[in-house]
């Protein structure tokens, strides 16, 4: 069982490296719009918008 | 006599029924569209010009009909108002943060980035579905402001720039910080439960005494940022409650967090007693993550924006001597003169100098129908002029201001709102001083008995008292009732009242814009003369009408004016004229028409069930118009269904008589008042009260606010005002009423699960004291039924979230079946 004595710090060394990373990710903020990022992949394709045309009313 | 051909469809833009036939139409994918105005159809042709038609099928709610109103952004782009609203980054570039209203889900936000991106001059824009907020950088010399704003609104949005010095920043430090908080909590419980279930398993088969200890060093040392870091807000708030003398749920909690959290430090330095890590870091992660969630309702209804600023323009025109400027509204002093035209928001309360008008007062009087202000009548900032130019001279701002006055009102009101007994609230103050008496007690008798063994007796008290489960009991259940509401279409921003709406058993509605649509519609042509075939009447009639700030020009909107006008004139309070191929046509009041005719034939008697329009020449009458606001289609069902849950309905409206017999006719003989102004309603809601009923009022103008207020659980329309949506403590998402029958059925499932859980947590803790001190429980059986009862009791909450009926009844349509029809 000794080998726990090596593990668990191992374990917080982890933990605290995770939590560096999450704040890092909060203060990025990464957390502040957890909506719209999911629907952004379906929606955005890759041709690009055509340059504005707001007067183009061929309706 | 023809009658419009009516058609079911709905409006491919906002998703407003189409009542009448409507001349307006977008092309998609080859298939004509309907639309209900040339607002919605410019809109709609904007984003589809654009290739952006995938809106259309990602958003979640259909969006809200484009107000053809004025806006003139152009005194966005003076240096004053920058340097107000934006900020200077590095090589010139300017960022600002915009609230918009009308954004709804990510895909309305995806719109507006990908449709700003384009434009020249945008060099990053960020739009937060969540918060409904976006950030903007740009470049001055490359684009102007205004042109940004102009084109948010063209998508069919409003956005309003947020000063840079207020709040944009606050309610994203707050989320963030408490995300962190949440977040170590979180990192810390997995932790420690797994280092617990080893000291669990230990106690049961036997373990080294220097591997147990060394776990529960380790427990120490994750459990101990939690405590200090993450559970600091239970702290803080405890501490000010006891400063105030208030002592609320928070106080038992802050006590047994830090009792048992020391008692665990005290006997892992010692090597000896129990600890209690596991329990300590698991409640504060679940009471972390209540309140985190109710933070986000909060957020998401935006409520911390001043609502009355909204109720200002954008701009205004103010007169310095012969020249004329658009400044915003902040930027007015007392005496300054502005100018005002149609269709415009009053900037500030004044006095008119010159010009008359109709004025939309509905804000104050909540009378739908215009008043006539002449010069020398005084206008109130916020109303709305309709027809005429007018100039002004401002006597009051900012603090001073009527608007002002009603916001104090509106605290006052809500701050007398009687508290109705708080069921958690209640026994938490009975809990807090019953542990702290049994502490005493146990203290001043180890005291005496045993001195050195009364220090940790005390503490076991309090560990073993920890109100874990009671804490949890409200906060977890409210939170899984209001996620399930909110994806039922009803967004709860205070979630106590929903333990009232549970009890309600009257509800009351207001008529315009609740029960009805809110705007009138064109139901019936009359010809009176066969000069005009009823197609040509139409188009002279909402030629005529497209000039009209009037509300029931509205009722035209969706018609193509046909023919070329000129000499256009309104007349406020009575009607507009103008010449169509060398006729002079009136349309309006019977008088006023009447006027205008050589010889006055046949006139028209008033129906008091409708709203007449009279269309004639110089040679007489020649067609009325029937208009009507009509009710939203499940407002019927919606009020028999409340009924079966009894709940039984009425109508407060400040409308005429008429309308509102035929309305509450038309409901199933509901009760209702007519004629009431916003002090009648507060009148016949207190009365109501005072006979001992509970009850529930439904509203969406200004001046529902105060009665909203003053109700026992208060409801406004996402179409409403936002004072009145400030004032509420549930806010129906989507065109419907028909949620609010599950918010009702919800709100009872949620007091039975809170009455479950507090049941339970009382009868854990009763037999848990009296064992514990008697010694007949071990150490680690107590903290183990400790954090199961904590468990027991956000599982019992969960069971709220799911039972899928309900949901799909009371989402609104999906318009996706549109675009692929």
């Amino acid at each position: 069982m000794n080998v726990i004595y090596l593990l668990i710090p191992l374990g917080l060394g982890l933990l605290a490296l995770s939590i560096w990373a999450y704040f890092w990710a909060v203060r990025s903020g990464q957390f502040d719009d957890l909506d719209s990022p999911g629907v952004q992949i379906l929606l955005d394709d890759d041709r690009a918008p055509p340059p504005a045309a707001p007067d183009s009313r061929d309706a | 006599m023809s009658e419009p051909a009516l058609t079911s469809s709905r409006c491919f833009h906002c998703g407003s029924p189409l009542a009448a036939a409507t001349s307006f139409a977008v092309r998609v994918g080859g298939t004509e569209q309907p639309v209900c105005c040339a607002g919605c159809e410019a809109a709609a042709n904007l984003i589809l010009s654009q290739g952006l038609e995938r809106f259309y099928e990602f958003r979640e709610l259909p969006g809200e009909p484009v107000a053809g109103g004025m806006h003139n952004w152009a005194a966005f782009d003076r240096e004053a108002a920058l340097r107000r609203y934006t900020h200077e980054c590095a090589g010139g570039e300017r960022e600002l943060s915009l609230q918009i209203e009308g954004l709804h889900c990510a895909a309305c936000a995806w719109l507006i980035e990908t449709s700003l991106r384009s434009e020249a001059g945008v060099r990053q824009i960020q739009v937060n579905a969540s918060t409904a907020r976006a950030e903007l950088r740009f470049d001055p010399r490359a684009t102007a402001l205004s042109r940004l704003l102009s084109r948010i609104h063209a998508l069919g949005f409003v956005p309003l720039p947020l000063s840079f010095v207020g709040d944009a920043a606050e309610g994203t430090a707050e989320r963030r910080a408490a995300l962190k908080r949440l977040g170590v909590a979180g990192l810390g419980m997995m932790q420690v439960t797994t280092y617990a279930v080893s000291l669990y398993a230990g106690f049961m088969q036997g373990i080294a005494p220097d591997l147990e200890q060394f776990l529960r060093f380790v427990s120490l040392v994750v459990a101990t940022p939690v405590v200090l870091y993450s559970a600091q807000p239970f702290f803080i708030s405890a501490w000010r409650s006891l400063l105030v003398r208030r002592p609320g749920m928070d106080v038992p909690v802050a006590l047994s967090i830090g009792a048992a959290w020391l008692w665990s430090v005290v006997s892992t330095l010692r090597g000896r007693g129990a600890v209690y890590f596991d329990s300590v870091v698991m409640f504060t992660f679940f009471l972390l993550l209540g309140r985190y969630v109710e933070m986000s309702l909060r957020h998401r209804a935006g409520l911390q924006h001043d609502a009355l600023a909204r109720l200002l323009p954008d701009s205004t025109l103010r007169l310095s001597g012969l020249q004329a400027e658009r400044v915003t509204p902040d930027e007015l002093r007392a005496a300054d003169r502005v100018r005002i035209l149609p269709g415009e928001r009053v900037p500030a309360d004044g006095r008119i100098e010159s010009g008359s008008t109709d004025v939309d007062e509905s804000l104050l009087t909540g009378e739908s129908a215009p008043r006539v202000r002449r010069t020398g009548d005084e206008l109130t900032a916020g109303t709305l002029n309709l027809t005429g130019v007018i100039e002004m001279t401002v006597t009051r701002v900012g603090q001073d201001s009527t608007l002002a006055a009603v916001s104090r009102l509106l605290e006052r009101a809500r701050g007398s709102r009687p508290a109705v007994a708080d069921l958690a609230d209640h026994v938490a103050a009975y809990f807090v001083t019953g542990v702290l008496l049994l502490a005493t007690g146990v203290a001043l008798y180890w005291l005496h008995a045993d001195p050195t063994r009364a220090f940790g007796t005390v503490l076991a008290v309090l560990v073993v008292t920890c109100p874990c489960a009671l804490s949890l009991a409200t906060p977890a259940a409210l939170a899984a009732a209001t996620t399930r509401l909110a994806r039922a279409g009803v967004l709860v921003t205070r979630g106590r009242a929903l333990e009232r709406l549970a009890a309600a058993d009257r509800i009351l509605f207001d008529k315009t814009g609740t029960l009805t649509l809110g705007t009138p519609r064109l139901e019936g042509v009359v010809m009176l003369e066969p000069r005009l075939t009823a197609a040509q009447s139409l188009s002279v009639a909402a030629a005529l009408e497209s000039r009209s700030g009037h509300p029931l020009a509205r009722a035209f909107a969706h018609l193509t004016p046909g023919a070329q006008l000129s000499e256009v004139r309104s007349v406020a309070g009575r009607g507009i004229e103008g010449v169509i191929e060398g006729r002079r046509y009136r349309i309006g009041r019977m008088e006023f028409v009447l006027e205008g005719c050589a010889h006055a034939g046949i006139t028209v008697t008033d129906d008091p069930g409708h709203t007449s329009v009279v269309l004639g020449d110089a040679a007489g009458l020649l067609a009325e118009f029937h208009l009507t606001d009509v009710l939203r289609s499940d407002a019927r069902d919606t009020i028999q269904r409340l009924a079966a849950l009894g709940l039984a309905a009425g109508i407060a409206s400040g409308d005429r008589t008429g309308p509102v017999a035929a309305a509450a006719r038309q409901l199933g003989n509901v009760a209702a008042s007519a004629n009431l102004s916003a002090d009648g309603k507060l009148a016949l809601v207190r009365a109501l009260r005072a006979e001992g009923h509970r009850v529930v009022m439904v509203g969406d103008g200004v001046n529902d606010a105060p009665v909203l207020a003053a109700a026992d659980v208060s409801v406004a329309i996402a179409g409403g005002t936002e004072l009145a949506k400030v004032s509420a403590d549930l806010i129906l998402l989507g065109e419907g009423l028909s949620p609010l029958a599950s918010a009702v059925g919800t709100s009872r499932r949620l007091l039975r699960v809170i009455r479950q859980n507090l049941a339970w947590a009382v009868l854990y803790n009763l037999t848990a004291v009296p064992l514990a001190a008697s010694g007949l429980v071990e150490p680690w059986m107590a903290a183990l039924g400790m954090s199961t009862s904590s468990l027991l009791v956000v599982l019992n909450a969960m069971r709220l979230l799911d039972r899928g009926a309900g949901r799909s009844t009371a989402q609104p349509a999906p318009l996706t079946q549109v675009v692929h029809a």
